[in-house]
């Protein structure tokens, strides 16, 4: 299986949220556990919707929860040199 | 291990269980059950439908068992990698289910007649659906990705 490119930051964000457990995450934003861990392992990349879902939860911004990986993307292109 | 991949396995299981039976049989009649269709030789129809009510039967109360001890999890929805893994059950089953009645429906019947064109039907059918569950198992093992 390819390494997925969409990491994530929300087990962090879950402990900085006083310890909010996986099912209280998944409760709010209308999945099941598994799925919030399956997410957090990166064996699930979720759909836009959920992934705005879980940044409001933490009130954070959506590429503060979520990277793309561009080391492990075979697809990506190369990026364009940033304008000064 | 979330409910709806163990209601995969439980099916998983069943199937092997019940179609091991009726292909087994198949398989040990050798020409027997290659011949033509007779009055006689009917009772393999009703052998996989006995085998078949005999897993939906076994599935559903498993499931029920299984449901009562999940509690919540068991009436939750399904969201939305649930139906993503299913959705791509589907689709790989299709495949296997296309090959197969091609096989059956334009191959064999010319070099074959009867029950062996009738089993093969059967064999694409449970093929199908045993793909189905497998991809689904390996959806919520493996990851999903789409």
């Amino acid at each position: 299986m390819a390494e997925a490119a969409l990491r994530n930051q929300i087990r962090t964000l879950r402990f900085l949220a006083g310890e909010m457990t996986q099912a209280e995450l998944g409760e709010r934003i209308g999945v099941t556990r598994q799925t919030v861990a399956a997410i957090e392992a990166g064996k699930y990349s979720p759909s836009l919707e959920a992934a705005f879902r879980i940044a409001r939860v933490f009130g954070k911004p959506l590429e503060e929860v979520f990277q793309w990986d561009d080391s492990a993307d075979p697809a990506a292109p190369p990026r364009e040199p940033r304008q000064p | 291990m979330a409910f709806r991949e163990k209601i995969a396995w439980v099916t998983l299981i069943a199937m092997v269980l019940a179609y091991g039976v009726y292909f087994g049989a198949v398989v040990a009649l050798g020409e027997n059950a290659r011949g033509p269709v007779t009055a006689d030789s009917l009772w393999m129809l009703w052998l996989f439908a006995a085998l078949t009510i005999a897993q939906l039967a076994a599935i559903a109360i498993t499931s029920l068992i299984l449901s009562l001890r999940s509690g919540r999890e068991a009436r939750a929805r399904a969201d939305e990698r649930d139906q993503a893994i299913a959705r791509r059950g589907a689709a790989v089953a299709y495949h296997v289910l296309l090959t197969g009645m091609i096989v059956v429906g334009v191959v064999l019947p010319f070099e074959a007649s009867g029950w062996r064109i009738v089993n093969a039907a059967l064999f694409a059918l449970v093929l199908a659906e045993f793909v189905r569950h497998a991809a689904v198992v390996i959806g919520y093992r493996r990851g999903w990705h789409g």
